[in-house]
């Protein structure tokens, strides 16, 4: 086998690996909301990338040093994805579930037009770290900057873990997601869980799209689309409602496409992850650690 | 007495006649349209437009408006429709432009637009078995070339790509001898940079000797382009050319700085010498050379400008062409007679069509832009390239 091939098999492995985690975050914000709600907010790529312009607005205002200007990307994700709760689905009908789904849709559009308003659809600045860091191990590069966003993404999901599983508030969350009428006569509060529950995927989101610009070093309206399909096929390939299969999907969804790059080219790139999607729905509807039971 | 009464109520009676004339010219008014993409992601290159038109028509306005075939004058007034770079959008917004008492349209923004768009309009003038729309276009900023050649009623002021990447890649030998081979970037889902680089940067650069020793293809919405800048490393080319918008230029150039590519050249896309690229990635672009029909090189291109700014707009190559077609629209206007009436609305406009046909040249920001019998234009051009944040002219050909 040729060196060369092997190599670069190899090195869009690891990149597609590192940059799946961005995915893994997205998707861990899609199957949040669903996991509590039972239902899709298709706003979140988008407010995900809203919140990374409040970041970016920081630089410009007082130039902000970058781990203020990815703190506020979060934060103002999770401001964002708290107003999407109350717009689109603290009031629509629980029993009519298309419409939230389609308040979603609207809300995607709406935030997504705004941004481009705001910024006229310019590509913006965004600061990185260790831009120009890169670990040489012969012929395969790490890049410094890939590093970094794997390990915010890292830490991220590990703070996620500690609040659901040893926080009062994630045994609420949990017992919402399993139950949602026994934690209510628990004396849970269904509605704050669901408030607390967008906020936090919301600065997951915010983290993800502070991330994927920081990789990139620019931003532009264009990201939203992308980072709402990908996180969509990670949690469909990983199962929805499994925050493990979040992660596995989102790091999956990113080897593969940079690895189908490599080898197909990039026109035929997406078509192989579509028909790696295509394959989970039909042979594996509930994703790799989807659950099959439903709940009361 | 009685004589000195009927003087005086003489006079004020023609001079009520004379004001309620005056009057009535000033009201009379010439409906000249823009259209193309204010909204979504190209949203910039509308918004430009925009504020290059209205720039245009209130320097026309101030200085009197158009001159009708009654001797009368008229002002110009404008909107812009929003296609948002969707061909269906695009179709739907010229028939309801069509439908209006617009005399003729500016736009499209997106080539991917006005290829679909111009097909549905008549094609061959006065061919009576021909249904489609007869509504004069002059388009602006789609670029991809040789689209004019779809409709006799679609005109252009885009400029030439294949003439000026052909004298660029000319250029480029007579100043770097020592440069040899050529890799080529593009963006593959945008009608624009595929067509300049398979068609016309890559045949450029084979006339003029550089071997192409690779190629690599990403998407507008890609974020990742490690993979692509690894090819370009292996490749070690002299000149490295990248047909893409600004953001995924942007994102190649930071993946090229981060490999450490670094070839003698680096050429971009004529869209790319705009705002978008320096906001985006000022200090990886520095050196980026770009051909332009547009760069304030004397007193009416600064002027222009800032009129554009001052509207809220940046005047690029699109913008520029905006301008112009104000302006040349307003010297057909004057010279084919346009009545600027309800009922001679569909005389008008195939008054402007032949007015436009007819044109063989047409005085352009940087000089004589030469009008094509297919309705296309070859304008004067400049190579800029991108240094300390902002765009200098590196070579006029002109000159």
């Amino acid at each position: 086998m040729d060196y060369f091939l092997i190599i670069d098999f190899v090195q869009s492995l690891l990149d597609g690996l590192l940059f799946g985690t961005t995915y893994a975050l997205i998707g861990i914000g899609f199957t949040l909301i669903f996991g509590v709600m039972r239902k899709l907010n298709l706003a979140y790529g988008a407010a995900a990338l809203a919140g990374t312009y409040i970041g970016v607005a920081a630089t410009f205002a007082f130039d902000a040093p970058p781990p203020v200007v990815f703190l506020l990307s979060a934060l103002g994700s999770g401001a964002i994805g708290i107003v999407v709760y109350y717009c689109c689905f603290r009031f629509t009908p629980t029993h009519y579930p298309m419409a939230s789904l389609l308040a979603s849709v609207g809300m995607l559009l709406f935030i997504d037009e705004v941004v481009i308003h705001a910024s006229h659809g310019m590509p913006l600045p965004y600061p990185s770290v260790f831009r120009e860091a890169t670990i040489e191990l012969g012929d395969i590069w790490v890049r410094g900057d890939l590093l970094f966003v794997f390990f915010i993404c890292v830490v991220a999901m590990a703070v996620l873990f500690w609040l659901l599983y040893r926080t009062p508030l994630g045994l609420a969350t949990r017992a919402v997601s399993q139950q949602p009428r026994a934690a209510a006569l628990c004396g849970i509060d269904p509605t704050r869980v669901n408030l607390l529950t967008f906020g936090l995927a919301g600065i997951l989101g915010g983290i993800a799209g502070a991330m994927t610009a920081a990789a990139v070093g620019v931003l532009s309206p264009i990201i939203a689309m992308g980072l709402t399909v990908k996180g969509l096929i990670a949690v469909v390939i990983g199962g929805l409602g499994s925050i493990p299969g979040a992660i596995i999907g989102g790091l999956l969804v990113g080897a593969a496409e940079n690895v189908f790059l490599m080898l197909r080219g990039v026109t035929e790139r997406d078509i192989y992850v579509m028909l790696l999607l295509f394959l989970f729905l039909t042979l594996r509807p509930g994703g790799l650690f989807g659950s099959t039971a439903g709940r009361d | 007495m009685k004589l000195k009464a009927l003087v005086a109520a003489g006079l004020v009676g023609a001079s009520s006649l004379a004001l309620a004339t005056a009057a009535a010219a000033q009201d009379k008014t010439i409906r000249i349209v823009g259209f193309g993409a204010s909204s979504g992601v190209v949203g910039i290159f509308g918004q430009n437009s925009t504020a290059a038109m209205s720039a245009a028509f209130e320097k026309i306005n101030a200085e009197g408006g158009v001159t009708l075939a009654d001797g009368s004058q008229a002002r110009i007034v404008t909107e812009y429709y929003d296609d948002r770079c969707n061909a269906e959008e695009g179709i739907s917004v010229l028939r309801r432009i069509a439908s209006t008492d617009a005399l003729v349209a500016i736009g499209p923004t997106c080539s991917n637009v006005a290829e679909p768009l111009f097909g549905i309009m008549q094609a061959r003038v006065d061919d009576e078995s021909d249904t489609g729309l007869q509504f004069p276009v002059f388009t602006d900023v789609a670029i991809k070339g040789g689209l004019a050649g779809i409709s006799d009623w679609v005109f252009r002021n885009t400029p030439s790509e294949a003439a000026m990447y052909d004298e660029l890649f000319g250029w480029l030998r007579e100043t770097h001898p020592d440069a040899t081979t050529i890799f080529g970037g593009v963006e593959e889902d945008f009608a624009h940079s595929r067509a300049s680089w398979y068609d016309v940067m890559k045949t450029a650069a084979d006339k003029h000797g550089f071997e192409l020793v690779g190629e690599a293809q990403w998407l507008l919405s890609d974020t990742n382009f490690s993979n692509q800048v690894r090819g370009m490393r292996r490749a070690e080319p002299d000149i490295v050319a990248i047909s893409a918008h600004p953001f995924t230029t942007c994102g190649v150039l930071r993946e090229m700085a981060r490999q450490r590519v670094e070839p003698e050249v680096l050429v971009g896309l004529t869209s790319s010498s705009s705002l978008e690229t320096l906001s985006g990635c000022a200090t990886e672009a520095e050196g980026l050379t770009i051909p332009t029909s547009f760069a304030p090189v004397n007193d009416e291109a600064r002027a222009a400008a800032e009129a554009v700014v001052a509207e809220g707009g940046q005047m690029d190559l699109h913008s520029a062409s905006a301008w112009e077609n104000a302006m040349i629209l307003k010297d057909v206007i004057e010279q084919v007679g346009v009545e600027g009436t309800a009922e001679s609305l569909e005389e008008d406009r195939r008054k402007i069509r032949d007015g436009l046909a007819a044109m063989e040249s047409a005085p352009g920001l940087l000089g004589t832009n030469q009008r094509m019998p297919d309705g296309e234009a070859v304008k004067p051009y400049v190579f800029v390239h991108a240094r300390d944040g902002g765009w200098e002219v590196l070579h006029n050909p002109g000159s």
